[in-house]
């Protein structure tokens, strides 16, 4: 089976380095994405996130990626949305009024009603899919999907139950990194790159 | 539930792990990315990276340091040291850090915290305090911990989570590396009052001291020549803080 090539978003404020890590331990062969030319020959796409979603829908933009990004998807290429690149697929968010998210995913994303915030640390993903694994996972952010959404798959507790993780056909989001989510987030990543490597 | 974590912290200077008493008397406790890999797979929640040398000189051997650890690695990482503006918080992010924390840089200029805040958002920024206690409070403590500040330490952090600090970094100068367990009094003020995970820090002694911190209100607490020296280990502290009734990662 050959070694995946995947794409990985380079928007700027991304621990861009940390998650192509994780993903050659995982088996893939993963590049950094700034321009739309750079996204052809991909097998897979990661959209990872480190930073304010406003920032990200902007850098997207800016980049003129929205577009290439949105036809990866829709061609059915596996796709996998980290944190706050997860919240970039759906239609809004709170942390951004006004700005535009992929809408690839149903829903908006809103401040997590809890005492303390943000929610930092690790915490129980719980599958409400028969085909996703739960596990201790690490999250670090303040804003998610309220439970409730048409694509979740799986919910976590914070205050209230939130979607922890989403998948519509080929694109699957998470809210907690699985970089950093120790042997569970290894098999997360290990399962999405063998998904990537049936395309190659 | 969110977890409590346990966190092992290694401060670096020149590419080695050091460890003195009050930041003072440095003395060599090791390879960063061996002390790493031991305490990940012995179950620390988090690593934090603290550069101690902070000059500008040892900015390169930092960054460095931060990306050999971080690729080591599979759990969360947190770095700081000699953080002036917001692009030392992006290099040591592209190094590999999932969090940064900003001292002295953000107490002489506080729009520092927004600026990182606006641009890598909260969860990203942590607001590492240095207190001491002064008369029947605590103040903040600078260079290294050795001079006492006028500024309240419990003001500061307030201002520091409303400047959009997602996390602070308490560390009890007067505790710091003399093992006699954590401040407890300073952990409940400040637990009491913040709506951010605190991390605890200085005194770190023994499995029930963490335990104690933790049930203090503390969200993470955190050891470094405790572990470095093999007093007590990662997994043996998360058992006790779990038979305390405390929700540890497993």
């Amino acid at each position: 089976m050959e070694v995946p090539r995947i794409a990985v978003l380079a928007l700027g404020a991304s621990n861009t380095a940390n998650i192509c890590t994780g993903l050659v331990r995982a088996g893939g062969a993963p590049f950094a994405v700034r321009t739309p030319a750079e996204l052809e020959g991909a097998d897979a796409l990661v959209i990872p996130g480190v930073a304010n979603v406003a920032f990200l829908i902007d850098a997207l933009d800016a980049a003129a990626l929205r577009e290439p990004v949105l036809r990866a998807i829709a061609s059915g290429m596996p796709a996998l949305g980290i944190c706050a690149g997860f919240q970039l697929c759906f239609e809004g968010s709170d942390e951004a009024p006004g700005a535009r998210g992929l809408g690839v995913l149903e829903g908006r994303v809103e401040t997590l009603r809890a005492r303390k915030l943000p929610h930092v640390g690790w915490n129980r993903v719980e599958p409400l899919a028969p085909d996703f694994a739960g596990g201790w996972a690490y999250f670090a952010h303040s804003f998610a999907v309220a439970r409730g959404a048409r694509e979740a798959v799986a919910l976590t507790d914070h205050g209230e139950r939130f979607v922890s993780a989403g998948r519509r056909e080929n694109l699957l989001g998470v809210q907690f990194h699985p970089e950093r989510s120790g042997a569970y987030g290894a098999a997360l990543l290990e399962d999405f790159v063998r998904g990537a490597a049936v395309r190659c | 539930m969110l977890a409590k974590r346990i966190v092992a912290c290694l401060d670096v200077a020149g590419g080695r792990v050091v460890k003195g008493v009050r930041f003072e008397n440095l003395r060599d406790a090791g390879d960063p990315v061996a002390n790493a890999q031991r305490y990940c797979r012995e179950g620390a929640d988090e690593l934090v990276v603290l550069d101690v040398s902070a000059t500008r000189e040892s900015r390169g051997a930092a960054l460095d340091t931060v990306a050999r650890v971080a690729e080591a690695i599979d759990i969360p990482l947190t770095v700081g040291g000699g953080v002036k503006d917001r692009d030392d918080v992006a290099r040591y992010l592209e190094a590999g850090a999932d969090k940064v924390a900003v001292n002295s840089a953000a107490l002489a200029d506080p729009g520092l915290i927004e600026r990182c805040s606006e641009r890598f958002g909260a969860q990203c920024v942590v607001l590492s305090i240095d207190a001491m206690r002064v008369g029947d409070g605590y103040h903040i403590a600078t260079h290294g911990g050795s001079v006492p500040h006028a500024r309240d330490a419990l003001d500061w952090a307030l201002e520091g989570q409303a400047r959009g600090a997602g996390e602070v970094l308490l560390t009890s100068i007067d505790r710091d590396g003399t093992r006699s367990g954590f401040d407890l009094d300073l952990i409940e003020l400040f637990a009491h009052r913040l709506r951010v995970p605190l991390v605890a820090s200085g005194g770190a002694r023994g499995a029930t001291c963490f335990a104690d911190a933790l049930l203090a209100g503390a969200d993470a607490a955190l050891g470094a020549s405790v572990f470095h020296d093999g007093d007590c280990t990662l997994g043996g502290v998360k058992a006790f803080c779990r038979s305390a009734g405390l929700e540890i990662r497993t």
